[in-house]
C-alpha cells in the first residue's frame, strides 16, 4: 500500500473507531425518513383537494390532471437540504475535533507532510459525504413510497437524478464543513456557527433580500441558496416536466417551496456551491498547512 | 532521502512569536547511542525547539534536522522519529488499541505492532479501554507506545516524566537507556536536572532561548567547585594565612565559619596548623549538579527573594 493508501486507511479508522458517524447518521436517517413521509402526505393531500368536484373545473381549465402534480417532489428537495446539515456537522468536526483533542499533533507527526494528511482527510470525508447522501436519498424515498401512490412519485430516471444531486450535495456539504472546521477549529463553535448560518442566518438574509426587492438570482449565489438550488432545481424540473402549463407566478412559488428560489440550473448551482466549498476548504487547508502547532 | 545516521542537528535556530523571542540562535547536535538531556527552566524555549525539530512549528531562521533532513523530507517520518509531546492528545472515546491502530495504519506498520507496543509500555490489560478514562501516567505510557509504533531510530520526549509515578519513571529510565544502547538516539527535555540526571549521558542546557552548556554530563560534574567550611579559633588569622598562601576565594559566613573555595580540607588544615589556629570543625562540600544547573539558568525570571523571618538553615540535601 502506498503512502496515501496508508493515510487514507488511518483517516478511515479515525472515523470508524468513535461513535460520531452513527450518532449523526441516526438523526440523518430519521429526518430524511420523516421528511419523505411528510412529502408523500403533502403530495397526496394536494391530489385529493384538486380531485374534489369543485377543484376539478379549475384543473380542467388549466389543462392538467391533478395526479400529475407530483407535489411530493418539492418536499423531497426540502428534506435533502435539511438532512444534509448532518454530514455538514460530521465534516465540520473532522479537523476541529482533532485540534480539540490534540490528536492533530500525532496526525502530523505520522504523515509525510501536512498536505498528505489533509489530502487523506479530503478523500475519506468525501466518501463519508457520499455514504450520508445515499442514506438520505434512501430514507427519503422510503418515506415517500410509504405515504404516496405511484403516480405521485418520480420515475426511475427522476429518482436517479435525485439520488445523484443528493449525493453530490451531501459530499459538498461535508467538504464545506471540513473547511470551515479547519478555519474555526473549535468543535462547539463550528457546529453552532454552521447550524445557525444554514438554518437561521441565511433564511433571514434571503427573506430580507426578497423584501428589499433585490433580484432573486442573488439568492442562488449564497451558500445555502446554491446547495439548496442543486437539489431543489432538480425537484422543480421533475415536477414541471409532468405538470403541464404552470403560470409564471406558480413556478416562482414552486421554486421557493422546493428551496430553489433564485437558483441557477442544478449543475450551475452545484458549481456555485463548489466555489464556496473551494473557498472554505482552501482557507482551512492554507491554515492547517502553515499553522504552528503549539 | 535521509542518511540513517540517527543524528539530530540544530543550527542557529531562532523562533519569534510576535514580539517574543522563544528561541534565539540555538545550536547543538545529538549523537546516536546516548541519551541527551535537553534542560532549561520552563519558558526557556525547549518545547518550541522540539516542535521545530518535528516540523510542527516553522522556525523564523536556522535549521533543525534529523538524519540530515528537515522533518518533512524524511519520507515516512513515523519510522524515523517517535515523539512524546505535551501537545499530544487522545480522543477520549477511542480505545488505546484503536488509537494505536489508527497511527499504525498511518505509518504503514502491521496492526500487530499496536499490541506489541501496548505490551511494551505495560498497557496490555487496558488495550480496550477508552483513553479518556486513563490516568495521567497511563496517558503518558500510551504516548510512549505511540512514539514507538514505527520502531523509530530517534526518540524525542518533551518532559516525559510529568504525570508518571516513580515506578513509571524508573521504567522509562531503563527503557531509554537500553534504547540508546542499541545505537539509537534519545533526546529528552526536562526543567529539572535531578529528574534526568541518572538517565542522560549528554546535556544541552538552555536558558532564555540560548545554549548555556552543551556536552557530556561528566564534564559538567568536573567543573563543579569544592568548598571547605571551616570553624577556626581565629577567623582573621586563618584568613590572613590562607591569603598569604594565595587562596583568595574566601567568604566569612554569618555563623562564624569560613568558606574556602578551590582547595581541599587537608590544605586548609595544614595552613591552620602553621598559623597556630585551632580548628573546631571542618567539612568539605561539593556543589551538586543542580546548583550548577541553577547557576547556568538563573536569571530568566529574576525575582526578589522573599524577606523571611527565619534564617535559612543548611542548603540542598
Amino acid at each position: 500500500m502506498g503512502l496515501m493508501g496508508s493515510l487514507v486507511q488511518a483517516e478511515l479508522r479515525k472515523t470508524t473507531t468513535t461513535s460520531l458517524w452513527w450518532a449523526l447518521l441516526i438523526p440523518t436517517v430519521l429526518i430524511a425518513l420523516g421528511g419523505g413521509l411528510l412529502s408523500g402526505l403533502f403530495g397526496q393531500s394536494f391530489v385529493e383537494v384538486f380531485s374534489s368536484s369543485e377543484a376539478e373545473q379549475l384543473s380542467d381549465a388549466l389543462g392538467v390532471t391533478p395526479d400529475q402534480w407530483k407535489f411530493a417532489l418539492l418536499g423531497i428537495g426540502r428534506t435533502i437540504n435539511l438532512a444534509t446539515l448532518f454530514p455538514l456537522v460530521f465534516g465540520a468536526l473532522a479537523i476541529a475535533n482533532e485540534v480539540g483533542t490534540r490528536t492533530i499533533t500525532t496526525t502530523f507527526l505520522t504523515a509525510p507532510s501536512r498536505v498528505h494528511a489533509m489530502s487523506a482527510k479530503l478523500l475519506v470525508y468525501a466518501l463519508w459525504g457520499a455514504i450520508y447522501g445515499l442514506a438520505i436519498i434512501g430514507s427519503t424515498a422510503l418515506g415517500v413510497v410509504v405515504t404516496s401512490k405511484t403516480g405521485q412519485m418520480p420515475d426511475a430516471g427522476g429518482w436517479a437524478m435525485l439520488a445523484l444531486v443528493c449525493v453530490l450535495a451531501s459530499i459538498l456539504m461535508t467538504m464545506f464543513g471540513v473547511g470551515v472546521g479547519a478555519l474555526v477549529s473549535n468543535s462547539a463553535g463550528v457546529v453552532v456557527l454552521l447550524i445557525m448560518y444554514f438554518l437561521v442566518v441565511e433564511n433571514v438574509l434571503q427573506f430580507g433580500l426578497r423584501l428589499s426587492g433585490t433580484p432573486e438570482t442573488v439568492i442562488g449565489f449564497l451558500p445555502n441558496g446554491s446547495v439548496d438550488g442543486l437539489t431543489g432545481t432538480v425537484a422543480v424540473d421533475l415536477f414541471l416536466a409532468k405538470a403541464g402549463v404552470v403560470p409564471e407566478e406558480g413556478v416562482y412559488w414552486l421554486r421557493v417551496i422546493a428551496g430553489a428560489g433564485g437558483a441557477q440550473a442544478w449543475w450551475l448551482s452545484g458549481l456555485i456551491f463548489l466555489a464556496w466549498v473551494v473557498a472554505a476548504f482552501g482557507g482551512g487547508w492554507a491554515r492547517m498547512t502553515s499553522k504552528d502547532i503549539t | 532521502m535521509h542518511d540513517g545516521s540517527g543524528l539530530i542537528a540544530v543550527q542557529n535556530l531562532t523562533k519569534q512569536f510576535g514580539p517574543v523571542t522563544a528561541v534565539q540562535n540555538l545550536s547543538f547536535t545529538v549523537s546516536p547511542g546516548s541519551v541527551t538531556g535537553f534542560l532549561g527552566p520552563n519558558g526557556a524555549g525547549k518545547t518550541t525547539t522540539l516542535r521545530m525539530l518535528l516540523g510542527l512549528v516553522k522556525p523564523t531562521s536556522g535549521t533543525a534536522t534529523i538524519n540530515g533532513r528537515p522533518f518533512h523530507q524524511l519520507g515516512q517520518p513515523g519510522r524515523v522519529v517517535g515523539a512524546v509531546l505535551e501537545a499530544q492528545g487522545f480522543h477520549p472515546n477511542r480505545t488505546a488499541r484503536n488509537h494505536l491502530r489508527v497511527y499504525a495504519a498511518a505509518i504503514g506498520v502491521p496492526d500487530a505492532q499496536a499490541d506489541q507496543v501496548l505490551g511494551l509500555v505495560g498497557l496490555g490489560s487496558a488495550a480496550d479501554r477508552a483513553a479518556g478514562g486513563f490516568s495521567l501516567g497511563m496517558k503518558q505510557r500510551l504516548a510512549v507506545a505511540t512514539a514507538l509504533l514505527g520502531d523509530p531510530q530517534v526518540l524525542v520526549l518533551d518532559e516525559p516524566a510529568n504525570g508518571l509515578d516513580p515506578e513509571g519513571i524508573a521504567w522509562l529510565r531503563n527503557f531509554l537507556q537500553s534504547f540508546a544502547r542499541m545505537g539509537r538516539t534519545v533526546l529528552i527535555s526536562s526543567h529539572l536536572l535531578a529528574e534526568v540526571e541518572q538517565t542522560v549521558d549528554q546535556v544541552v542546557i538552555v536558558s532564555r532561548g540560548q545554549t548555556m552548556y552543551y556536552g557530556p554530563l561528566e564534564h559538567l560534574r568536573r567543573q563543579q567547585q569544592r568548598r571547605v567550611f571551616v570553624q577556626p579559633s581565629d577567623v582573621g588569622a586563618l584568613a590572613t594565612a590562607l591569603q598569604a598562601e594565595g587562596v583568595q576565594a574566601l567568604e566569612q559566613l554569618p555563623d562564624g565559619r569560613l568558606a574556602v573555595s578551590g582547595v581541599d580540607t587537608r590544605h586548609v588544615a595544614d595552613v591552620a596548623l602553621r598559623a597556630g589556629v585551632s580548628i573546631y570543625g571542618i567539612q568539605e562540600e561539593q556543589a551538586d549538579l543542580e546548583q550548577i544547573f541553577f547557576r547556568l539558568t538563573s536569571g530568566q525570571y529574576a525575582g526578589q527573594a522573599p524577606v523571611s523571618p527565619y534564617q535559612q538553615q543548611g542548603g540542598w540535601a
